[in-house]
């Protein structure tokens, strides 16, 4: 081998990858060869220096995190609530503690609300209407304790990452969420730096689909869009609700040579769809 | 479709029999990251914990390294871990876990660059010293004599493809045929790669030697 092979092997020869044949004649050349010995000791100085970066510890918080999500998607798995491919979450258990807190608070409230209203009531109704009144109720108070939970965490503009992902998940679980929960959830896409909060805006904002006002957002984001993982969730909502005026966006991102490929196809697809 | 970010697979099976038990007689065989992947697409969640105990140290301290921002590093861990949660049934049976998680990371991080690049944001005073400096230079004043640093300083200094590539292919779990994968490149374009940009680094590095010097 030449100098120029030799250098081409040196890292591996530093790593000890090579065959014992090669690294033999690598050695017998650095013996003889100054050049090529100041490039070995100059590349092996640089490969130890980087090994020896010491190894940064990451926060315990990311471990609850994990461990939280992976326990929600067991529960919601258990109960039914989510596909296998779900959507996961990253409650910490104080955001749940908190937000069962409230909820339970409130489920015991509307109890003895109910109770009371039924003591004092003659049954002048049948029993099954009285019972259907009085979970509806209780359903009104369970969602508004909810949509007070969801806005003021979706209102914390100082808020982390996670705990603006925290809100945008609540909003998904709401009934029947106020406009004001809305607007955050559509501020959230447009505006949010985080690229799971946008993408799960985009997934709770399924459930308002037949709003303009959403659709609309959804669409005039779209082309501003920068993660092609939200721009796919945005497309596949516009497809799935059949918005003919986001066709025009979808030719454009069809074409681009910009976009992702899997976004190029998933926009002409979606063309086809409309 | 998302799948199409999650979906990834090499075609290794030196990958999948890397990981062999120490002691096959006393010890209960652990499973490999593979099986272990395989079983939380099957549905067992917890196992995806066990895996996150084993590689979330590794896969911090590279993006840490890359990005030169913890903040920024565990937001991305972050990310991977619960798009693995997440898209779970896109994880192909014949892969290799750690290339697979690599592929995420890179894809995570890119997504993180562009929106950063996007979008203007409050700086944490705080972590400013610890970012990345990119302003060519910028940190001459502030060389140090500490090897460590110097190195540091001379990561920052490379080009982020070179960067990547230089600090995957130092990463013991993944061959050059992975990195390669990792990358979508052949095997002989990242092993060019990576010596190329090692040579840029010690370029710096000396560089960085000789100005620190007394």
């Amino acid at each position: 081998m030449n100098c120029a092979q030799i250098c081409e092997h040196l890292p591996e020869f530093i790593d000890d990858r090579l065959a014992a044949g090669t690294a033999a004649e690598i050695r017998r050349h650095l013996a003889g060869c100054q050049a090529c010995r100041h490039e070995y000791e100059t590349l092996s100085a640089t490969l130890q220096a980087l090994d020896a970066q010491p190894e940064a510890e990451p926060s315990p918080r990311l471990r609850e995190n994990l461990l939280a999500s992976i326990e929600e998607e067991k529960r919601a798995l258990r109960a039914g609530l989510r596909r296998p491919a779900g959507q996961p979450s990253r409650m910490r258990p104080w955001i749940w503690r908190t937000c069962l807190q409230g909820l339970a608070a409130c489920v015991l409230l509307a109890f003895g609300f109910l109770a009371g209203v039924r003591r004092a009531s003659a049954p002048a109704q049948p029993a099954a209407d009285s019972t259907a009144r009085q979970l509806a109720e209780l359903n009104s108070r369970v969602d508004s304790m909810g949509r007070l939970v969801s806005y003021t965490l979706l209102q914390q503009q100082k808020s982390s990452a996670n705990d603006r992902l925290e809100g945008v998940l609540t909003s998904a679980t709401l009934q029947r969420p106020t406009e004001n929960v809305i607007d955050n959830l559509v501020s959230t896409l447009v505006l949010d730096p985080s690229v799971n909060c946008r993408l799960n805006a985009v997934e709770a904002l399924y459930a308002h689909a037949d709003s303009d006002v959403v659709r609309t957002a959804i669409r005039v984001s779209l082309p501003r869009e920068q993660s092609p993982l939200v721009q796919l969730a945005m497309i596949d909502f516009l497809a799935a609700v059949r918005d003919r005026d986001a066709a025009p966006a979808f030719q454009k991102l069809s074409a681009s040579a910009l976009a992702d490929p899997s976004v190029r196809v998933a926009a002409g697809r979606a063309l086809t769809q409309l | 479709m998302i799948a199409a970010f999650t979906e990834f697979s090499v075609s290794s099976a030196r990958a999948a029999a890397r990981i062999t038990p120490a002691d096959p007689v006393d010890c209960p065989t652990p499973d490999s990251d593979h099986e272990l992947m395989l079983s939380v697409r099957e549905g067992n969640l917890d196992a995806l914990g066990e895996l996150f105990e084993r590689h979330n140290g590794r896969l911090f301290g590279y993006l840490v390294k890359l990005t030169g921002d913890r903040t920024m590093a565990e937001d991305i861990v972050q990310t991977v871990f619960q798009r693995m949660l997440k898209y779970r049934h896109t994880y192909r049976n014949e892969g290799s876990f750690t290339a697979w998680m690599y592929h995420l990371a890179r894809k995570c991080a890119a997504d993180h660059r562009r929106k950063s690049a996007a979008l203007p944001f409050a700086a944490d005073p705080e972590a400013l010293s610890k970012q990345a400096d990119g302003s060519p230079w910028a940190d001459e004043n502030a060389a140090s004599v500490d090897d460590r640093a110097l190195l540091r300083n001379a990561l920052d200094r490379l080009d982020p493809a070179d960067r990547e590539i230089l600090l995957l292919s130092r990463i013991k779990e993944l061959s050059f045929a992975e990195v390669a994968e990792v990358l979508e490149c052949s095997a002989g374009a990242a092993r060019v790669r990576a010596h190329r940009a090692l040579g840029e680094l010690r370029d710096h590095f000396l560089k960085l030697q000789r100005k620190a010097l007394p």
